[in-house]
């Protein structure tokens, strides 16, 4: 460790990092210390360009660059004095003059650093009289992204993106000096399961989504942290809501789990929130032999009604259930209550699964396999097998489309059931022999916690209220349970209790409680 | 004048051979380096001359050399800086092309002391015929185990690697050259790490000017006290000026550093043309401050250079007559340090079209009051700053020319146009 101070402020520091890395990690950077910067990325590797991130460093003549300064042990830096303000003054200066004036219609106002860091140390008026350099706009770099040329400070973080991160490569510098230009290679789009992280990266409104450009201004998002649900990995986001609407996922930072980067489908996989098949109304089967909507009481009072018939009849081991992979931790301590509770033999969850890589993308297309198997629900095979064997009467399923071959292979023998209970956030074929439908809420509707594929534990709050009666997993398990008379279930769902309760009741989630867990996760506690 | 050393044998035709240069008393220093000192030695023979570097920056050789870590594993490298891409400097392409084993017997000294095994000798693509013959040069030398594994019989071992750029000036800054060395777009990087850490390939590496390696051979066959005798105190041997522009007699000329740039300019090159009188003279290449007429006395020598405000760098003399227009000169210069700008540092990028643009638009008549503080005030944002020195060698040339020939500018924007018409030809 290395004890440096910084405008004053004694710090310990890793001896040999670099300087803006250290009083990041130290959490002191842009809180404490202001040094701005816009080429260096916590990421990234470093590229020293754009050189506003100068300090000065008692001992050196020159002012030194934060980025690419190695600590060393009683170094002194300042990075308020006059010569350093003098420096980000020029530097912002320079970088002003070409850079097209249209902050009114940049699509980046509100979230642009070289619009706060004009306003923070740039001059009140312009001292050019020079015509600016026009380059090309809305320049279609690939599926996913535009680029207006003249807006980029040239900062290369996208052009190092590609190359570090997805390793792709296709943005590279064109041209030397003031005409040099951000481009791809004439027939090689920028085009890569990550490529939409460059619009975050890009510190300036040069590169934007095409998803989200001119969508809204950003000053109207209330940026909301919660997880992708796109996958087992779990990524960070911040969901951008307005009017009750998410309008776009960004990454948020988490090196536990996805550094700060999140893969494109994921990205637009908020687009399901609100999207036109989500399951909306109760619904019951009647006499007609077609799907009725009624309240979600009478809905839930039918599929009590119906499970106690089965179970009197023929016995609770005649009812099989299959878990959700995407409910939350506390859904499924619930479900594996009400399981035990109820009597239920045949449990389980299945897992559709897609494409991986080495970066985020993870097999299983769902953000709490590993939850549902914490709890103690194996693969879902073994109901699928009983069910064939006509071994069963009633099922109920969470989240599921079971017809769906990418489930398990479609399942025979779904139709012939007396009782399909059906809970779930989307339209899908299981509508066909659903006898009672009871729509659920997708994570950004939802307090909770999920279990990523590496076990980390992290939690959702609601970003978003349905437009109709849709409830948790939990609690319309909750609320069964109670119509059941099982034992436990006298008091309905509330999921910071039932997070406390999973985390006093299952080892692993020992002190993983909602409350515990934070904004950043923790890990689940150590298999004793 | 003094004993020339360099340039002795320049005019003899054999020279550029390995035979010729042999009966002149080539190789044998380097036999003598490599058969019979430490490498060691040999730094410390360097230091002790207090030879600096010719390239331009004027760094002590020998210091540089003490950078190289002594005991790496895996290969270390030499480069030999043949861009030679500062306007006015021609002098490394006359020390190539008549004398190329010179250069060769100054690499494997130096590459001994570093304990290098490989140089690559990095050359400016539109020097062809310098490449040609160094070729040549180096086919001989293979060919008469002067290169190779068994340099000289002394069990030293080295190969050279003749590579040729395409012509870019960021590619003469020694990390720009490392870069375009690799198959990369020439553009300097950052530092650190420094090349005597990780240089070519990622291995350690000393880069050197052609002519800082010409002076090692005589260095080591005569002596740092020989050597200290030439020249001034500070700045010790001779040195090749280039001398270009309204003179009588352009050319190369072997000098003791001192030598005042009057005498340069009026004996050496035969004073300007037409009788003409000198208006100013930029003493060492391109990206030097100018100096006025009345400064010629200074003695051609770092620290009496820098005591007016410029300095030595190339010793690429650029002589203008009474007739130039400096803010044409401003102009010129501004639209090539414009050009040629990597493009990587804010400062640099904006600022050296900046200037241009404003310099064009002075030169044309359109100039407004508060536009000579704006140049010097975007000049003095870019200097000390940046990845490289480009960008300070782009600012010095506008501060020089403001500093000396702010009249000039003046007209120009009192007059809006340039008075200075009849110059030279647009
Ligand atoms: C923009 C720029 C251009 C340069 N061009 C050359 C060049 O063409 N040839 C050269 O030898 N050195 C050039 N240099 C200096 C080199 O970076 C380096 O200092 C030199 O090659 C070291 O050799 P020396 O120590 O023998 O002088 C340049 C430096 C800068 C900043
Ligand atoms: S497009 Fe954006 S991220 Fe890329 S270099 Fe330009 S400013 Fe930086
Ligand atoms: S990797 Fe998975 S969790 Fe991460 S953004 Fe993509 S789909 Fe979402
Ligand atoms: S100073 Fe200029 S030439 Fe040097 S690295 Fe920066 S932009 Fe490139
Ligand atoms: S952040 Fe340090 S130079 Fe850009």
């Amino acid at each position: 460790m290395a004890r440096i101070t910084v405008d004053g402020i004694p710090l310990e520091v890793e001896d040999g990092a670099m300087l803006l890395e250290a009083l990041d990690d130290a959490g002191v950077l842009m809180r404490d210390v202001t040094i701005p910067h816009y080429c260096w990325h916590p990421k990234l590797s470093i590229d020293g360009s754009c050189r506003l991130c100068q300090v000065e460093i008692e001992g050196a003549p020159k002012l030194q660059i934060a980025c690419n300064t190695p600590v060393e042990d009683g170094m002194v830096v300042h990075t308020e004095n006059e010569r350093v303000a003098a420096a980000r003054a020029g530097v912002t200066e320079m970088l002003l003059v070409n850079h097209p004036l249209d902050c009114p219609i940049c699509d980046q106002a509100g979230e642009c650093k070289l619009q706060d860091y004009a306003f923070e140390y740039g001059a009140l008026q312009s001292r050019t009289r020079e015509p600016r350099r026009a380059l090309a706009k809305n320049v279609d770099v690939g599926p996913t992204i535009v680029l207006d040329q003249e807006r980029c400070i040239l900062c290369r973080r996208c052009v190092r993106f590609c190359r570090e991160v997805p390793g792709t490569g296709e943005l590279v510098v064109r041209g030397r000096g003031d005409r040099s230009v951000i481009d791809t290679f004439p027939d090689e789009p920028l085009d890569n399961p990550y490529s939409m992280n460059v619009a975050d990266l890009c510190p300036v409104g040069a590169l934007t989504t095409k998803d989200f450009r001119f969508k809204i201004r950003v000053w109207f998002l209330e940026d909301v942290p919660g997880i992708c649900t796109g996958c087992a990995r779990g990524c960070n986001v911040y969901l951008g809501v307005a009017d009750n609407k998410v309008q776009r996922y960004q990454p948020r930072r988490n090196d536990a789990v996805n550094d700060t980067w999140i893969c494109d489908a994921g990205r637009l996989s908020y687009k399901e929130i609100g999207a036109a098949d989500r399951l909306s109304t109760a619904m019951l089967r009647g006499d007609l032999g077609v799907l009725e909507v009624v309240g979600f009481r009478d809905a839930l009072q039918a599929a009590a009604d119906r499970l106690t018939r089965v179970r009197q009849a023929r016995g609770a081991s005649r009812i099989g259930v299959v878990a959700s992979p995407h409910a939350t931790n506390e859904d499924l301590f619930v479900l594996r209550r009400f399981c035990d509770a109820l009597g239920v033999e045949t449990a389980g969850v299945a897992v559709v699964r897609g494409d991986a890589d080495d970066l985020l993308l993870h097999a299983e297309k769902a953000a709490n396999a590993a939850g549902a198997r914490a709890m103690g629900f194996e693969d879902a095979a073994a109901v699928c097998e009983k069910l064939r064997r006509g071994a069963l009467d009633a099922l109920l399923v969470a989240g599921h489309d079971l017809l769906d071959a990418a489930y398990l292979g479609g399942v025979d023998g779904l139709g012939d059931l007396d009782t399909v209970v059906w809970l779930d956030t989307h339209v899908s074929d299981l509508q066909r022999v659903a006898d009672v439908v009871l729509p659920t809420r997708v994570a950004a509707e939802r307090t909770g916690t999920y279990t990523n594929a590496t076990g980390h534990v992290q939690r959702v709050t609601p970003a978003v209220e349905p437009a109709f009666d849709a409830r948790a997993e939990g609690a319309v398990i909750a609320a069964l349970g109670q119509a059941l008379h099982l034992d436990g279930f006298e008091v309905g769902f509330d999921a910071r209790e039932t997070s406390r309760a999973l985390s006093e009741g299952v080892p692993l989630f020992r002190g993983r409680s909602f409350d515990a867990v934070g904004d950043a996760g923790l890990p689940l506690e150590e298999e004793a | 004048m003094t004993t020339l050393y360099l340039t002795e044998h320049f005019a003899s035709d054999d020279y550029q051979r390995l035979d010729g240069y042999k009966r002149q008393g080539g190789y044998e220093a380097a036999k003598r380096a490599l058969g019979e000192m430490e490498p060691a030695a040999v730094i410390e023979l360097l230091q002790a001359a207090g030879l600096q570097g010719r390239g331009g920056a004027g760094f002590s050789t020998g210091l540089k050399w003490s950078f190289m870590p002594e005991d790496s594993e895996g290969p270390k490298y030499l480069v030999c800086n043949a861009d030679e891409s500062e306007p006015g400097s021609f002098k490394d392409r006359i020390l190539m092309e008549r004398g190329p084993h010179q250069v060769l017997e100054g690499i494997l000294i130096a590459a001994f002391a570093i304990g290098a095994e490989k140089t690559f000798l990095y050359i400016r693509g539109e020097y062809a015929e310098p490449a040609r013959i160094l070729e040549q040069a180096i086919e001989e030398a293979y060919a008469k185990k002067v290169l190779g594994k068994n340099v000289l019989g002394t069990g030293f071992r080295h190969d050279v690697v003749l590579q040729r750029g395409a012509g870019a000036y960021i590619c003469g800054e020694e990390t720009g050259l490392l870069e375009s060395l690799e198959g990369k777009k020439g553009q300097p990087r950052k530092k650190p790490p420094y090349p005597a850490q990780h240089g070519a390939f990622g291995r350690p590496t000393t880069v050197n000017n052609v002519e800082t390696f010409c002076h090692v051979p005589h260095i080591v066959n005569r002596g740092a006290d020989w050597f200290r005798g030439i020249g001034t105190e500070k700045s010790p041997g001779s040195t090749l000026f280039g001398v270009s522009g309204h003179v009588v007699r352009p050319g190369l000329f072997e000098l003791p550093l001192g030598t005042p740039l009057d005498e340069i300019v009026f004996e050496h090159a035969g004073g300007i043309h037409d009788g003409l009188r000198v208006k100013g003279v930029i003493p060492g290449g391109l990206s030097m401050p100018v100096l006025p007429a009345n400064q010629l006395d200074v003695p051609m020598a770092n620290e009496s250079l820098r005591e007016r405000g410029t300095m030595l760098g190339t010793g690429g003399v650029i002589v203008m007559d009474e007739t130039t227009c400096m803010v044409r000169v401003a102009c010129v210069v501004t639209y090539f340090f414009r050009d040629e700008s990597c493009g990587q540092c804010t400062q640099c990028r904006e600022g050296t079209g900046w200037m241009h643009k404003i310099v064009e638009r002075i030169e044309r008549g359109a100039g407004k009051p508060g536009d000579l503080e704006l140049l010097l005030d975007v000049a003095a944002k870019m200097e000390g700053q940046t990845i490289c020195a480009f960008s300070d060698a782009a600012a010095w040339p506008v501060q020089g020319l403001l500093r000396h020939f702010r009249e000039d500018f003046e007209a120009h924007i009192r007059e809006a146009r340039c008075p200075f018409l009849e110059s030279f030809d647009l």
